[in-house]
């Protein structure tokens, strides 16, 4: 059975992996400081060398796939905003940026090697502020401006070997027959070509440095980027804790081989040193939930009823410590009932209240009320809440059917 | 996984698969289909019964699997990706539509006796969402609707897949003696929703329980 048969971390070791696994000896290196990290590339790079303007071919094939796929968010709003804000961490190749925003409920971004990015929904929804947005966005730039993308692919051709090759295209078959179920890789066989750009350990690390001096330049609080890599390791050890298992992952934004604790430690420093005392940073939360704000609810739906109660719930709780609202309170108690064990409907019903006194509360969060107050036969009361959800949403598309329990 | 390929089409085409698919490898040469005729077919693990306005293909049960779920079972015309339905005869409070390992980050929630129809259809989202590869998913409609002599419901979707193809469908369902009936329709939007939802109805309007 093989409904889980994604790009595993193993057939990554096997084969796409052959190079970066040899990249990635060695445990202790000197932090990379971010005063040594300059771009390697200017404004309007073009290609010179045969192997490279190859591989642009072939991206420019895919950004063409992907910039008219219907799995983008077509938002001007908020396309124009992740435009300004890589155009303004983005470094001396901020104008040539291109950034797409696909619906993927999953924590992740990627650059291509002609410098287009690819931003994941689930990213916009795990970020608390602007500030960590910009950095994921500065870190992705990083790669770019360091060429790691040329550079890993031209280190992975040098270091294998015909072996190796046979083993690395079985690798990359198999990863690209396999993806797709439940990890959203498939848009443009995203997980066959991120095969190709594994960065190694040094790589990621040139990226956290130049992030950090990137969003430092833009105003941006630098020690944002380690909170981001921070939630990211807290979501998922959260998730595989609940299903009891250790915490493994394919790729995702900050490629797994440094260890997290090491890699906390540099990005902290990193943000320690590009840091200049007495200078005013800025995290501008309040213009990044005014900006995501209308797809916000959307963003949480795709997430909770994943049904990984695990990351959910340590998602809304760290969003929450913002502040709670009705739409955490609500989407709080759609986690306990979609996992759905004894005792979670009290759970439900529960938060279910508790988000209905909030005056966002959603209309959502009253028919679910409604129904939890039924089946607790509490029946006067889950009309009030049902008559409340039509007056909130009268063409519901399940108007029909609360008319009839609200009769 | 023959049944369990319900998925594929519950789960639009995401789970076809070559690898994963009862289609391709693990048949030996033979045809995981057969014919249901138009005539009084017994579906599923026989709890229900219904019949077709035309020939349908059914996906055969495997002799010996630990992924099928007995009491669901798939059709379709035109093969998974573009058409099916799937029926669901009679599963247990507690019970799953479809196999799933308990250390899986996602999982589909476990059908309870005492779900209301949105219930129901919520657990029907998780499946597309967790197993289906679905990034949106649309309730166009839940309405009460009479489903083998017991008040049902009709739930109307419609989907988009990660392979970015919409998708639509079409459930109508009940829970009766604390069992799940369901027969779910999930076909490509363009055309094939339309070209096989009087196939759909006639089916339904036949399903008879096992007496």
């Amino acid at each position: 059975m093989c409904l889980r048969c994604d790009l595993t971390r193993r057939s990554l070791l096997i084969g796409g992996g052959a190079a970066a696994a040899a990249l990635a000896t060695g445990t202790a290196q000197a932090r990379i400081r971010p005063a040594d990290m300059v771009p390697l590339i200017g404004p309007g790079y073009r290609p010179t060398d045969k192997d490279e303007m190859g591989l642009w071919k072939e991206m420019e094939r895919a950004e063409e796939e992907i910039s008219g796929s219907n799995l983008l968010i077509d938002d001007p709003r908020i396309t124009t905003y992740l435009r300004d804000l890589i155009g303004s961490v983005g470094g001396p190749a901020a104008k040539d940026f291109r950034i797409y925003l696909a619906r993927i409920p999953q924590f992740n971004a990627m650059m291509f090697p002609t410098g287009f990015a690819v931003v994941f929904s689930g990213l916009l929804l795990r970020m608390r502020n602007e500030a960590q947005l910009a950095g994921v966005i500065a870190h992705e730039s990083g790669h770019f401006l360091r060429r790691h993308q040329i550079r890993s692919w031209r280190d992975m051709r040098k270091k294998t070997d015909i072996f190796a090759i046979g083993t690395m295209l079985a690798g990359i078959g198999g990863g690209a027959a396999g993806v797709g179920v439940g990890d959203y890789v498939r848009l443009a066989e995203l997980g066959t070509l991120l095969s190709l750009f594994r960065y190694s350990r040094e790589m990621e690390a040139e990226a956290d440095a130049i992030g950090a001096k990137l969003i430092e330049q833009a105003g941006y609080p630098p020690v944002e980027i380690a909170n981001v890599w921070q939630q990211l390791v807290g979501e998922e050890q959260a998730s595989a804790a609940y299903r009891r298992k250790r915490r493994d992952r394919g790729y995702d934004l900050f490629a797994t081989h440094p260890a997290p604790e090491d890699r906390m430690v540099d990005l902290r420093a990193d943000a320690a040193e590009v840091t200049v005392p007495g200078k005013l940073y800025d995290a501008r939360r309040a213009r990044y939930l005014d900006t995501i704000g209308s797809i916000r609810p959307m963003l949480l739906d795709d997430q909770v009823k994943l049904n990984d109660p695990g990351a959910s719930e340590y998602l809304i709780k760290t969003l929450a410590l913002d502040g709670w609202n009705g739409l955490l309170r609500f989407y709080e108690g759609e986690v306990w009932r979609l996992r759905n064990r004894p005792g979670d409907d009290v759970r439900a019903a529960q938060s279910y209240s508790a988000a209905v006194v909030y005056p966002d509360a959603p209309a959502d969060a009253w028919r679910w009320h409604g129904i939890a107050l039924l089946k607790a036969g509490r029946t006067a009361e889950a009309k009030a809440a049902f008559a409340r959800y039509l007056a909130m949403k009268p063409d519901a598309p399940d108007a029909a059917w609360v008319r009839q329990m609200a009769g | 996984m023959t049944k369990m390929m319900k998925a594929a089409l519950v789960a639009g085409a995401a789970l076809a698969l070559p690898a994963c698919s009862s289609i391709g490898g693990d048949t030996f040469g033979m045809s995981s289909y057969s014919l249901a005729r138009v005539a009084r077919q017994s579906v599923g693990d026989g709890g229900l019964s219904v019949v077709a306005p035309r020939p349908w293909n059914r996906q055969r049960a495997r002799l010996f699997s630990f992924f099928d779920i007995r009491e669901v079972e798939d059709w379709t015309l035109n093969g998974p990706y573009l058409d099916g339905i799937t029926f669901v005869t009679g599963l247990k409070s507690g019970r799953n539509m479809i196999y799933q390992r308990r250390s899986e980050n996602q999982q589909v929630p476990a059908f309870r006796a005492d779900m209301t129809a949105p219930e129901i259809a919520s657990m029907l989202e998780s499946l597309y969402r967790v197993r289906g590869g679905a990034v949106d998913f649309k309730t166009l409609g839940l309405q009460p609707r009479p489903f083998l002599g017991v008040n049902g419901f009709q739930l109307d979707y419609e989907h988009l897949d990660d392979d970015e193809l919409w998708r639509k469908g079409r459930v109508v369902g009940a829970v009766v003696n604390g069992r799940l009936y369901l027969i779910l329709f999930d076909a490509a939007r363009l055309h094939y929703y339309n070209a096989a939802l009087p196939d759909f109805e006639a089916i339904v309007q036949s399903a008879q329980l096992r007496r």
